[in-house]
């Protein structure tokens, strides 16, 4: 099971490392020791949301105003747990961190890929978020300590990210294959990068759902 | 307040309202409940998603540079990729290295 989650998650170890190291770079240049950037990667663990915080934190910015715009800027997370509700199992502890480590990434691959029949489905869920997260503090970790003597050029590894979720849209298409969802989608995006570019994510998606709940509910009102 | 305990507690901070995005829905809807319009969400988000996330990915880009034509061609090289072999992986380790290859040269 451990080598099928490597395969599956190494797209995001790919993503994860650089923009970890990104993180852990920047972060190291507030000053603060650099196992704190490892200690942000575990607690924290949200990659827009650190980069914001390493702004915020060089601004000493209040507390309150830190949760809200943490708050805001991942809300997009608010959507994403309702295709996973029948999906983490029973409530425990692996449930708890399986919704602590949802991101775009794993959310992604979860609900693309199909789990291998011979492997537990909350089990293996649950190994890829370790490994992304481990993915990810590693990242954060090795940026930190070694901001000073990288010499590996990741410049352009985080495309990585990018041909994953292409990779996820085709498999999606492939099993949906229908276009309305994608249209959708599309119309949505492109409103929301004109009426609000900076924060096109939420608004797209917030948009395309609303879109689509209001075309059901015209196609029943039609039925009736 | 020292450095240190402002930044412990800006990690406390954003640890849970993080958890909070992540948590909230799972709180408000129960599993194995038959509402049919969760469900029709449920169903409709993924695809929705994707197309949203590729596209927010594609948005920083400068089309008006070498960056657009890469990010054009490493596209696509992962989508053909993609549809020759159905490899995942493959697709993306082959788009990415065009990528990398593209804007380090």
């Amino acid at each position: 099971m451990i080598r099928s989650v490597i395969k599956t998650t190494l797209p995001i170890l790919f993503g994860f490392l650089p923009l970890g190291i990104a993180f852990g770079i920047l972060f190291q240049e507030l000053g603060y020791p650099w196992y704190f950037a490892t200690l942000m990667g575990i607690c924290v663990y949200a990659g827009a949301a650190q980069f914001m915080a390493v702004g915020m934190l060089g601004a000493g910015v209040g507390l309150f105003e830190i949760a809200i715009s943490t708050f805001f800027l991942n809300s997009r997370h608010l959507f994403y747990g309702l295709a996973l509700l029948n999906s983490f199992g029973a409530w425990g502890l692996r449930k708890f961190y399986l919704i602590f480590g949802l991101t775009d990434e794993t959310y992604a691959l979860m609900t693309t890929i199909k789990v291998p029949q011979e492997f537990n489905r909350e089990r293996y869920y649950f190994l890829i978020t370790l490994f992304s997260q481990s993915y990810w503090v590693l990242g954060c970790s090795i940026g930190a300590l070694a901001s000073s003597s990288l010499n590996f050029n990741t410049e352009g590894m985080d495309f990585a990210a990018t041909a994953l979720f292409t990779v996820l849209l085709i498999e999606q298409w492939l099993k949906v294959r229908k276009p309305l969802p994608f249209v959708v989608a599309f119309g949505s995006s492109c409103l929301a990068l004109i009426l609000f570019f900076q924060h096109m994510l939420l608004a797209a998606i917030v948009l395309s759902i609303t879109t689509i709940i209001v075309l059901r509910f015209i196609k029943s009102k039609k039925n009736d | 307040m020292t450095d240190i305990s402002y930044l412990l507690l800006v990690m406390v901070v954003m640890t849970v309202a993080t958890y909070a995005t992540r948590l909230t829905p799972f709180l408000l809807f129960s599993r194995d409940q038959e509402r049919a319009l969760i469900n029709f969400i449920a169903k409709n988000t993924p695809p929705m998603i994707m197309t949203i996330l590729v596209i927010y990915m594609l948005k920083g880009v400068n089309y008006l540079s070498f960056e657009g034509v890469y990010t054009f061609i490493a596209i696509l090289a992962t989508v053909v990729f993609h549809l020759y072999k159905r490899n995942a992986l493959l697709s993306i380790i082959a788009g990415t290295a065009v990528y990398m290859i593209a804007v380090q040269i």
